[in-house]
């Protein structure tokens, strides 16, 4: 019998793996771990610039996270949200010239951002429904797509009237979302996160919609006879997925670059797998989740650029944080009780 | 006869393409064959690449850089084989962890050692092989005969999978513990085990396809160089209803498609390069759309063996 104490062991094992590969990484870049730890910390939380820079980092972070950790929910895997980004991102820079100024046209910016991921993401999700075609393979190829679309935009059609830096023109300032507190980059993005936070945890939480998702992702055939369509449900939670990460686009843009240009969220959406994983899928738990790996982005993005390790070793951290809270994760499991993610 | 000069390029350059891809996807067919899915191969294939560069210019030898390709490869495997049949966890996400592992592994690694420098530096990569004198042939020369020994390697490779799935035991073991593990395991077989080695050397598959591209095809390596072949590897296994054979032509397909793109470029200047370079991606989306099915999906697919269960 496998029983879930018989995997305990094991289960250790792995952790103790994934800390000995950041250990040891660390180690052959020559570098100190502890000296190392001790500055990325020193950096991200002492420092007025790093905490901001994680801050400014975690909007958009959140926003995707709660994307990602909906269709997690479902066993929907939509590991397409930089294309879903992008997508959002062109739609509001695309249409902003047409908006009227002020809140209104703020808003209707955000709107955008957020259909046209809702539509990159909505084609992943109708192959999905309609064709039953995996949602990662076609979310990964959308993203291919969308970066190859963005390069010629930035290039051609969209770039700015001097034509010298691939880049669009900036939008109007009055689409700009406003900045919170004085002397920081801190924009009312931080609203919109508040609201999706909430809308997202009231959804999982009371939501008809929250339960079919739980239904489809913990038994797609009790799904079926309670009268829930799983390639329905699928469809829609790759669209709202993909809608979100477009809100996060647009957000960026009105918040802090104001105009299009390429690679200007480089592997968020990644990131956002990472930050939805960690915070067990819970929308309430994704902000912290999301503000935790700003903090380690901020901090390891410091030290990289004083050239103590490589930068690439954010990706090994992540996968060793994946791969602990999984193996915590079967640790943590009762006998009887079904495991979650 | 100058299109016949074209056509013998275009295939001989979609095969070098194809490569990759198809070596990948065979590795994947083994692993989701038993039971396992494994969407951390573009991770693989990046580790392969990298150390493949990597040892062959440190002892000069492609072959060697191959192998700890291949060695490399089949750690990875056996790590995200250890996660998903050991600890039966969801196998996507440990195959999302190992995506990003193989990302940060390769790069760091990369600007620890031959990075480190900024300037190029010179790979000994694999020629291609003048089987018996034959590769100036005209037209069929180079498709047939002017390839990379890996080319032939995976033809070999694909022939063996598919006798081993039809005539042998242990095919019969493996497909039996990917379809109905439980009656499998009532049958005497170790599900866990078999599940363990096929994962293991489908990881070896991916390891080989990421030193194909980096000492095959381009002599060099590059950040996040595998550019989503490992997830059209993917793809490939699905369109070929998890068959080897089928799976070595719809790579081969990929990767004409992607040859074709190339050369069109150069005929079609007013016409944005980026709208060629999608090309692939493109077919694998509507592949996708059209060719998906679970017709030939092994039953116990991404489903943990518990023998209680």
């Amino acid at each position: 019998m496998v029983t879930a104490a018989s995997r305990k062991l094991p289960a250790f094992a792995a952790i103790g793996f994934a800390l000995l590969l950041v250990v040891g990484a660390i180690l052959l870049a020559g570098a100190d771990p502890l000296a190392l730890a001790g500055s990325v910390v020193q950096r991200a939380l002492l420092t007025n610039a790093g905490f901001l820079e994680a801050l400014l980092r975690a909007i958009p972070l959140t926003i995707m996270g709660l994307g990602i950790a909906l269709a997690f929910r479902a066993r929907i895997f939509n590991i397409g949200m930089d294309g879903q980004l992008i997508a959002g991102s062109v739609a509001a820079v695309a249409l902003a010239p047409w908006l009227p100024g002020g809140p209104v046209g703020m808003l209707a910016f955000l709107v955008i951002g957020l259909a046209g991921g809702a539509f990159w993401g909505g084609v992943a999700g109708v192959i999905k429904a309609r064709f039953g075609g995996n949602e990662i393979i076609s979310t990964i190829m959308l993203n291919y797509v969308a970066i190859q679309i963005l390069s010629w935009l930035v290039r051609g059609p969209m770039q700015e009237k001097m034509r010298i830096i691939p880049r669009s023109d900036p939008i109007d300032a009055s689409l700009r979302l406003p900045v919170l507190f004085e002397g920081t980059r801190i924009h009312a993005g931080l609203i919109v996160v508040v609201i999706v936070v909430a809308l997202s945890a009231a959804v999982v939480a009371r939501g008809r919609f929250g339960f079919k998702l739980a239904v489809v992702g913990q038994n797609p055939d009790a799904a079926h006879y309670a009268g829930i369509s799983p390639s329905g449900v699928a469809g829609i939670v790759l669209a709202i997925s993909g809608g979100l990460a477009g809100l996060a686009g647009a957000v960026e843009i009105s918040g802090v670059y104001g105009r299009l240009q390429e690679g200007f969220a480089p592997g968020f959406g990644i990131s956002a797998i990472a930050v939805a994983l960690v915070a067990r899928l819970n929308p309430l738990l994704v902000p912290v989740s999301a503000l935790g790996f700003s903090l380690l982005y901020a901090g390891l993005g410091s030290v990289a650029q004083k050239g103590m390790v490589p930068f690439p070793m954010i990706n090994i951290i992540e996968s060793a944080i994946i791969l602990v809270f999984l193996a915590g994760s079967t640790i943590a499991i009762r006998s009887g009780r079904a495991k979650e993610v | 006869m100058d299109e016949a000069v074209f056509v013998s390029a275009l295939l001989a350059a979609g095969i070098r393409l194809a490569a990759p891809i198809a070596l990948a996807a065979l590795g994947e067919t083994l692993a989701q064959r038993s039971g396992v899915i494994n969407v951390g191969l573009e991770g693989i294939m990046l580790v392969g690449a990298f150390v493949a560069v990597l040892m062959a210019v440190q002892t000069q030898s492609p072959w060697i850089g191959l192998a700890g390709a291949i060695f490399c490869g089949a750690a990875m495997g056996a790590l995200h084989a250890y996660f998903s049949v050991i600890l039966k966890v969801e196998q996507i996400v440990t195959g999302i962890a190992l995506l990003f592992l193989g990302m940060g592994l390769s790069g760091y690694g990369y600007r620890l050692t031959i990075g480190m420098s900024g300037s190029p530096v010179a790979v000994p990569g694999f020629r291609p092989l003048d089987l018996f004198g034959l590769s100036d042939l005209p037209v069929v020369g180079a498709v047939l005969f002017g390839q990379h020994a890996l080319v032939y390697l995976t033809l070999v490779a694909a022939a063996l999978m598919a006798w081993m799935f039809r005539a042998t035991r242990l095919g019969i073991m493996i497909k039996a513990a990917g379809e109905y593990p439980v009656a499998a395991a009532a049958a005497g077989i170790d599900v866990d085990r078999i599940r363990l080695a096929c994962v293991t050397v489908g990881g070896a598959f991916a390891g080989a396809a990421g030193a194909f591209l980096s000492t095959a095809h381009l002599w060099g390596f590059v950040e996040n160089m595998t550019a989503g072949r490992g997830f059209l590897a993917i793809a490939c296994v699905v369109f070929a209803r998890w068959k080897p054979w089928l799976a070595v032509a719809v790579a081969l397909v990929f990767g004409i498609a992607d040859a074709s793109q190339i050369r069109i470029q150069s005929v079609l200047p007013m016409v944005p390069y980026q709208f060629f370079v999608i090309v692939p991606y493109m077919l694998a989306i509507v592949a996708l759309a059209f060719g998906s099915g679970r017709n030939g999906m092994p039953a116990a697919l991404g489903t943990p063996f518990t023998r209680h269960s």
